[in-house]
């Protein structure tokens, strides 16, 4: 078994890192190239690709002169409170389904993963009637509540597997030391699933900000997020593509953000079901 | 107290001795058995609430209820005997197929291939690894909305080294012979990060040691990927695929921005022909079976998968 | 301090039996192991006590209340367990303080602090109270979470497999620690472990378990002088007791002979061990009860070495005995000999252990020329 030293080797390892190069750059130019256009005015929009000279006049556009920010500010609170609901009532959910040993156990699980898979269409035609009737419809309540659609089972996933990890001895010598059952489960479990707990949380919130279909169609001009409109401002205005590439970044930005600080718990989160069943 | 209690042995026990449990000790076994489903009680309440709009469905799915009017009556299996019969239907189930088919077996080849050169521990692995999940931070529509640009006649980067290759005039989204081939590009776009990630962390947890071994005995590279590598990621890969599958079997999102269907209806996936008839034509009662039978299509092929799923974990224990 | 009394204990895991009809009575300021091989229900016992899960029959009383609808926190309980499990992210000084810190104790700042610190300085680990555990040895952590139980001052003391994670040595060293602390403290404990001699070096008494059904208690003499059953006694003792078939002779006079291992040779059977008219038992040697000899005599059985194992100030020596029956000896370390060699070797009678041949209970012992002798 021979490595780097022989020839073959070398071609070897050459090739492999051209075609990983060739790949990244799939990936990852079109972000970049989103981001140059969104700097480019509009004057050399048309004449130049990639030496131009740098403006903030398409993000000034978006951002203050049109209804923008409000749509941004929607996501925002949609998603964060979407997250935050599903902490409350995802976490001690993962916590007994790492834990206990019950009948219903792997069914429960099965069914909550199972909204994950509903197609988006499936839930959403009879909940705009219902929502309709309720007045939930253009609400933000109304988004939070099927956000958990998203958000809810991810947490969950994610979360069991952290909770797994934690030896159900240290539980046992909290009682013991004097601690009733929720004040373990709020002074020495929570403490020891903080990674997970961040990663889930963030997880869960990029998904949430990335909904499209839901906001789509389960609400209007007032709750509907900066993803759906984003995709408004290609269709109508169609010559002031710097502002599109403007509005995209804006919407990519915050993830993009916050993948970068927790990209070694994500994949963590991400992969612990997978890998570990 | 240092006389001797010797306690016989017993033989096989034949009728357990049993004590029976004071009323405090029932009370607290009681008691400890209850707090699972306690805990989870906030879990079942919102687990109940979310499926309501299952049941609702299904009810819907047996009258003629429109957006029109808001009478309805009962009309059976109307509904679905005619979309049975709808030979958009049976369209745009080829079309989902389709899209799934391709779009996941272009990111497993892709995402596998990519994970096994990531797995090396060189700087450019290392940054790497860290960037490449960016594709799929973003919002598949907000990357939709990036191709569309890039491919836009007027501004799009891609004119120039397409026209390079002969292929100035390619449509994309707007001509039937391309759309499919660029709808799949961007799911694969957005989605290979996630095959990734998941089976780069399959392969950093498969052990060393039946490597080891391989080494000593000899084996070529072909073989340790074939007899080791394979047999203890099956698992993961196989609910990669679970994953990749269902969520392409409903993708909405996608072709709504690229194409909404089109052109005409050559990328009519059934999210999208349900979509069609509920809302621009308000016939939200016919909409329903078309989701109904796509869910019991991906309930069906899940159910599946995660059984060879069991078996492919229950080998690869034995293997490592 | 309390006593403790088990009775009737019984815990199922599904259709899995974990003990069964485990009945223990445990005197105030008693140090009792529990000793079984693992799986035996040692661990299930210890948590029942602890209220950590409940029984599926039977009740507990810790200083004569019934604590069987209390929780672990209201029982006045400490559990060293077998894993230590010290709360990771805190300190040594946290680790031990947490406790104290809990709504059942409510201690002063100041008379937490005092507390720890002198605790640890009994744990001898004061000077690294700042430490995280996460760079602890393996001593050191298990020193802190016995540090962890004696801060709370508790009523009673469970220990489960303290020592099995330590080497050879510190555990000889903490052996000797745990019973000098044992004088110290008083308190009521019950001490699991799978090792046997450190269930008969620490232990006032030794319950021993098995199958999830105590066996037998009693003092270490007791239980290795005096074994319930062929089981118990195969249990303590290294190299594991020689335990053989043997029948009974009646003789002229009253007397009865002893035939074993194929041979005629005279092993009479002592004049106050009452066998009720049993005419085939198994017995039990011990290893150190077989006596290698040179000189010729009628007393001797013979053999063939099949195995000589030197281990110092002893060495075991494994015989073929003239019907095929393997028994070892421990014998004195300066002794050596060849595999194959033919050996002569001796039985002393009043050392024998009767056991009935169906079920393996113990018949009798002498108790002429017993453990008197053997003390020390």
């Amino acid at each position: 078994m021979n490595e780097s030293v022989s020839f073959f080797g070398l071609v070897g390892r050459v090739s492999k890192t051209v075609l990983l190069l060739v790949y990244a750059l799939f990936a990852l130019f079109p972000l970049l190239w989103m981001i140059i256009m969104s700097l480019k005015p509009d004057s050399q929009m048309f004449t130049t690709t990639f030496i131009f000279s740098p403006t903030m006049e398409n993000y000034g556009a978006v951002f203050l002169r049109s209804d923008y920010s409000h749509f941004f500010f929607n996501n925002l609170i949609v998603s964060v409170s979407a997250v935050l609901l599903s902490l409350v009532v995802g976490v001690p959910a993962a916590y007994a389904l790492a834990r206990f040993q019950f009948k219903l156990k792997e069914d429960i699980a099965f069914t909550i993963l199972s909204f994950r898979f509903a197609p988006e269409i499936l839930v959403i035609l009879p909940l705009f009637l219902i929502y309709q009737k309720t007045g939930l419809y253009d609400t933000y309540f109304g988004l939070i509540w099927v956000y958990q659609l998203i958000t809810l089972p991810l947490l969950i996933w994610i979360l069991r597997g952290y909770f797994e990890d934690i030896s159900p001895d240290i539980e046992a010598a909290a009682q013991l030391d004097g601690y009733s059952w929720w004040q373990v489960f709020l002074k020495v479990l929570l403490p020891l699933v903080k990674p997970g707990l961040v990663a889930a949380g963030l997880l869960c919130f990029i998904f949430a900000w990335n909904a499209f279909t839901f906001p789509l169609l389960l609400s209007d001009a007032r709750a509907q997020t900066s993803t759906v409109v984003a995709l408004r401002f290609l269709a109508s205005d169609t010559v002031h593509y710097g502002q599109v590439a403007a509005a995209a970044t804006i919407s990519a930005l915050p993830e993009v953000i916050l993948a970068l600080l927790i990209q070694k718990h994500l994949v963590r989160g991400l992969s612990f079901g997978a890998v570990k069943g | 107290m240092s006389t001797t209690v010797v306690l016989p042995p017993e033989g096989p026990t034949i009728e357990p001795a049993r004590t029976e449990l004071s009323k405090s000790a029932a009370k607290y076994a009681k008691r400890k058995a209850l707090r699972p489903y306690l805990i989870l009680t906030p879990t079942l309440l919102l687990t109940i609430g979310i499926l309501i709009p299952f049941f609702a469905a299904i009810y819907l799915s047996f009258t003629d209820f429109t957006l029109r009017s808001s009478d309805y009556s009962f009309i059976g299996f109307d509904n679905y005997v005619s979309m049975l019969q709808n030979p958009d239907f049976w369209h745009s189930l080829i079309v989902t197929l389709q899209y799934a088919f391709l779009c996941t077996t272009v990111e497993m080849l892709l995402g596998i291939g990519v994970a096994l050169l990531l797995n090396e521990e060189n700087p450019i692995s290392k940054f790497l690894r860290i960037v490449l999940i960016f594709p799929l931070m973003i919002a598949p529509v907000i990357g939709t909305l990036i191709w569309k640009l890039m491919t836009n006649p007027s501004v799009g980067i891609l004119r120039t080294p397409m026209s390079w290759i002969g292929l100035g005039e390619f449509k994309w989204g707007a001509s039937p012979d391309t759309a499919m081939f660029s709808l799949v590009l961007i799911d694969a776009w957005v989605y290979t990060p996630f095959v990734i990630i998941l089976v780069l962390a399959g392969l950093r947890s498969l052990p060393r040691s039946p490597y080891e071994a391989a080494m000593i005995d000899g084996g070529s590279a072909w073989f340790v990927f074939k007899n080791l590598t394979l047999p203890m990621l099956a698992p993961v890969l196989l609910i990669t695929l679970v994953f990749r599958l269902m969520l392409s079997l409903q993708e909405f999102s996608i072709i709504f921005a690229l194409t909404e269907g089109g052109p005409g209806d050559t990328t009519m996936s059934l999210s999208l022909l349900a979509y069609n008839r509920g809302f621009p034509f308000y016939g939200v009662a016919e909409a329903i079976p078309i989701m109904l039978f796509l869910w019991a299509i991906v309930y069906l092929i899940s159910f599946i998968l995660i059984g060879f799923w069991r078996k492919a974990q229950q080998r690869a224990s034995g293997v490592a | 301090m309390a006593s403790v009394q088990l009775h009737g204990l019984t815990k199922w895991y599904g259709k899995r039996r974990g003990i069964e009809d485990v009945t223990l009575d445990i005197a105030d300021q008693e140090f009792i192991t529990i000793f079984g091989p693992a799986g035996a229900g040692k661990t299930t016992t210890l948590n029942l006590i602890a209220g950590i899960v409940a029984p599926n029959g039977g009740g507990i009383r810790i200083g004569g209340r019934d604590v069987d609808g209390l929780e672990p926190a209201d029982r006045n309980v400490a559990m060293v367990f077998e894993s230590y499990a010290l709360y990771p992210q805190m300190t040594v000084f946290e680790n031990m303080a947490f406790p104290l810190r809990s709504p059942k104790h409510r201690t002063s700042a100041s008379e937490l602090d005092e507390r720890v610190r002198r605790y640890a300085k009994v744990m001898k680990i004061d000077h690294l109270l700042k430490r995280s555990i996460q760079a602890l040895s393996n001593g050191q952590r298990q020193r802190t979470a016995l540090g962890r139980a004696l801060v709370r001052q508790p009523d009673l003391f469970l220990l489960d497999e303290p020592l099995s994670h330590l080497d050879a040595k510190l555990r000889h060293s903490m052996r000797a620690e745990l019973k000098e602390m044992r004088s110290q403290l008083g308190t009521t404990t019950v001490y699991v472990t799978h090792d046997y001699l450190e269930a008969m070096s620490l232990g006032d008494r030794i319950a021993v378990i098995n199958q999830g059904r105590i066996q037998q208690v009693g003092t270490p003499k007791e239980v290795y002088f005096m074994p319930a059953s062929v089981e118990v006694a195969q249990l303590f003792g290294d190299p594991e007791i020689n335990v053989i078939d043997a029948r009974v002779k009646s003789k002229p006079g009253g007397l009865r002979g002893l035939q074993v291992l194929g041979e005629n040779v005279p092993v009479g059977v002592p004049a106050d061990v009452v066998l009720n008219g049993a005419e085939t038992v198994k017995v039990g040697v011990r290893p150190s009860d077989i006596d290698v000899v040179e000189t010729n005599s009628a007393a001797n059985f013979h053999g063939l070495v099949y195995s000589f194992e030197p281990l110092g100030t002893k060495s075991v020596l494994t015989i073929d005995a003239v019907d095929g029956t393997r028994i070892r000896a421990l014998l004195d370390g300066h002794r050596t000999f060849d595999v194959d060699r033919r050996i002569q070797f001796r039985i002393d009678p009043y050392s024998l252990v009767f056991f009935d041949v169906e079920r393996g209970r113990f018949l009798a012992k002498s108790k002429l020329k017993g453990e008197e002798a053997r003390d020390g």
